[in-house]
């Protein structure tokens, strides 16, 4: 199948485009009308008040990391380093140790994610094995006064819900 | 009084500004204090009533032809390593003082044997832009059109001068 | 010297110094709800002083409190601070004494004696407004190079190169119009502008000089740096061209320079094509006879267009959100009393002229007054334009630039001059 062509016109060689002078009030007759339909009635504006109105977050926007759990709250992650190796702006640093509950062998004990280095790609999530990260929580805007409260450590990882239930997350192609 | 005033602030800042553009190294300031003098003649015209006078001397030469000139000096944007030493500056401003010495004293005498006259605002039409169009084009056509033309041969040589390189690179 | 001649002389020169500085903040105000309208978006809304937003005029508060209090930055590098110093004064000075010839009214005659309604009263009118146009390219050259900076040289040059070759075509096309007019006055153009073409079309220059009022305001547009010539700070390219350096108050005066520049060019416009300070059929002679009438119409037409605004103001000043006791809604109750308020006292006023003797003092002030209004109400509308333009067109490559201003400008200018010529040849 040869890949279709298509040949668009070239504008601006014809005596009334080249007088450049019409063309400009052409281009001013449009802006005039979006400037004259919101003057006349400022609902009609296409914004959103933010931060009154916030904004509606689909399932599959990628929001701030947070850690998933089992049934029972203990930690699902097993410290795989996945994740960790998988990140491009290297911003999950892992220590792994002993996990002695019985359900697997190795636990986190350190779990950070530096959020001024993360790029959310989204990269973990697709990488964990076990669904154990995720960035359903929704959060979109992080602000602090100083560096060292962007650095997420394990219990604030687990300590964030999910914004969305479980199967509108599945549904959501995750 | 005032017009007096006026005069010898006029009078002194030009003067002032003639020797900065003399004494000044660096060219950015040279140029500003030729601004400054062309700036302070346009008020000497502007005290003689000479109204049309004036305004040609700011557009013109404190205006278009001095911007230019600055436009030049920040186009090649000099630095005081790039100016050349001048070793017996001194010597030469003395020596040009002496030899104009005799002139100025020559000149001083004469201006002071022209009989003194205070400086009077002349009311509305003398030296409006009427008057003088009518006096340049009634009175003095013909001195006026040669200097058009010379203006234009010095427009046509100037643009042959700068094709002439183009074609020869 | 009379007390009058004093009380006038004070009058017409705080017009012509503070009216440029009030409507820079009418100009960067209607710049900024104008950009948003124009681009769906709102414009500042946010900034108010207990709970008044005045429609965004707050924020212009605030800006200039925040760029008044900031730290005033000459960095090390900079040689020469005289002149860093000096440019943001010259820019400014000069866009503001340019305007200082433009006549807001017309010659007011009070017991025989008539005073001039311009700030300098000097008949050069014109002339002196090229003059501090050239002078302002000073300001730039020096911020430029003065700022030891690539950004700044590079954008003073194309800002510097641009200026000088605009004020050719804008020279010429000022000529044709001298042909037309007879006179460099301001104030003889704008009485000239008060008569009638044909006993019905008023003859302002945008009738009689179509080209050239195509050509100056073009140049215009690109002597005071605006969009779509205001290459000079091209912000992807540049950063912000010859003003990089700059901070705080220092960039202020910049910053208000560019809108009084932008005033007094728009007054220059309106002045020479758009009948200046004169009501469109309406000459002077006629309102000071017919002042009464005229006063009757205005009472009865205020409070109609003020029905409506209030009714517009109702409308828009609301929360676009589900709110309890909505703030906007008492905020722009407030308004409403203001301007109501505002309407009576015109009324009044208006009152006083209907039971004034008719062709006396009273009739003359009126009639400066309502011209001044008609002047600033025609300059808010050519300053709308730039600004439309701005929000409109994509800024030009400078060849082309130069392209435009010496290849098309400069001989439509001068053919512009050969045919006005031939015809006021051939007609008088």
């Amino acid at each position: 199948m040869s890949a279709k062509v298509k040949t668009m016109d070239r504008k601006g060689a014809s005596f009334q485009e080249r007088l450049y002078l019409i063309e400009i009030f052409k281009g001013m007759a449009t802006t005039f009308g979006h400037f004259l339909r919101n003057l006349l009635d400022n609902k009609k504006l296409y914004v959103r008040h933010y931060p009154e109105v916030q904004p509606e977050i689909p399932v599959r926007w990628r929001g701030r990391h947070r850690l998933t759990t089992h049934a029972d709250g203990t930690v699902k992650c097993v410290a795989c380093f996945m994740c960790q190796t998988n990140c491009p702006a290297n911003c999950i640093i892992i220590e792994a140790g002993e996990r002695l509950d019985g359900k697997t062998e190795k636990m986190p004990v350190k779990f950070n994610i530096d959020l001024l280095e993360c790029i959310y790609c989204g990269y973990c999530v697709e990488a964990c094995p076990l669904d154990a990260i995720r960035m359903d929580t929704g959060i979109f805007s992080v602000t602090d006064n100083n560096r060292e409260s962007f650095v997420l450590s394990l219990p604030e990882l687990l300590a964030t819900p999910g914004a969305f239930s479980e199967e509108d997350y599945k549904k959501g192609g995750a | 009084m005032f017009a007096e005033a006026l005069f010898f602030g006029f009078a002194v800042l030009s003067v002032l500004g003639a020797i900065g553009l003399v004494l000044f190294r660096h060219p950015m300031n040279g140029a500003m204090s030729l601004v400054v003098t062309m700036i302070s003649l346009a008020g000497l015209y502007a005290l003689l009533s000479a109204k049309l006078i004036f305004a040609l001397q700011l557009i013109v030469y404190a205006g278009a032809i001095m911007s230019l000139v600055l436009f030049i000096i920040m186009f090649l944007n000099i630095q005081d390593s790039d100016l050349p030493t001048e070793k017996g500056r001194w010597l030469y401003q003395l020596g040009g003082i002496i030899v104009i010495l005799p002139i100025a004293s020559f000149l001083i005498k004469i201006v002071k044997s022209i009989p003194g006259s205070e400086a009077t605002i002349v009311g509305s039409g003398f030296g409006g832009v009427k008057e003088v169009g009518l006096v340049l084009f009634q009175d003095w056509l013909l001195p006026f059109e040669i200097v058009s033309i010379l203006l234009l041969v010095a427009l046509v040589g100037a643009v042959v001068l700068a094709g002439k390189r183009r074609m020869g690179k | 010297m009379s007390l009058l001649d004093i009380f006038m002389f004070v009058a017409r020169v705080a017009f012509a110094a503070f009216v440029p500085l009030c409507f820079i903040a009418v100009c960067v105000w209607m710049e900024r709800r104008g950009a948003g309208y124009f681009q769906d978006r709102s414009g500042p809304n946010r900034a108010h002083i207990f709970g008044f937003r005045a429609a965004g005029l707050v924020q212009n508060l605030a800006d200039a409190a925040k760029l008044f209090f900031k730290e005033d930055v000459i960095s090390g590098h900079i040689e020469h601070k005289f002149y860093f110093v000096l440019a943001p004064v010259i820019v400014f000075f000069t866009a503001l004494v340019s305007f200082a010839v433009v006549p807001f009214a017309d010659t007011l005659v009070l017991g025989g004696k008539s005073y001039i309604m311009q700030g300098i009263p000097l008949d050069l009118g014109i002339l002196w407004f090229l003059s501090f146009v050239g002078f302002g390219v000073y300001g730039i050259i020096l911020a430029g190079w003065s700022s030891t900076n690539k950004f700044g040289v590079l954008g003073a040059l194309r800002s510097a190169a641009q200026v000088i070759s605009y004020e050719i075509p804008m020279g010429l096309a000022i000529v044709s119009l001298l042909v037309v007019y007879g006179t460099v006055n301001l104030n003889e153009i704008a009485q000239f502008q008060g008569k009638l073409l044909f006993g019905f079309i008023p003859m302002w220059g945008a009738v009689l000089q179509p080209l050239a009022m195509v050509i100056f305001i073009i140049a215009a547009f690109a002597e005071t740096n605006r969009t779509p010539f205001d290459l000079a700070e091209g912000e992807s390219e540049l950063v912000a061209g010859f003003h990089v350096e700059y901070s705080a108050m220092k960039f202020a005066i910049f910053f208000m320079g560019e809108y009084v520049a932008m005033f007094a060019s728009s007054a220059m416009i309106v002045t020479l094509f758009f009948g200046g300070y004169q009501i469109p059929f309406l000459s002077t002679a006629t309102l000071i006879s017919q002042a009464k009438p005229v006063a009757f119409l205005l009472m009865v037409i205020i409070p109609v267009v003020m029905y409506f605004f209030t009714g517009w103001v109702r409308r828009s000043n609301v929360s676009h959100y589900p709110r309890e006791n909505d703030p906007r809604v008492f905020e722009a109750t407030v308004y409403i009393k203001c301007f109501w308020g505002l309407v009576i006292i015109l009324e009044v006023l208006l009152l006083a002229i209907l039971f004034s003797t008719s062709g006396g003092a009273t009739a003359h002030i009126f009639v400066v007054l309502l011209q001044v209004c008609t002047f600033l109400l025609k300059i808010t509308m050519m300053i709308f334009v730039y600004i439309w333009v701005r929000w409109t067109l994509p800024r030009f490559r400078y060849d082309q630039l130069q392209k435009l201003g010496w290849q098309m400008l400069l001989p439509l200018a001068l053919l512009n001059i050969f045919i006005t010529s031939a015809f006021v040849v051939a007609l008088s």
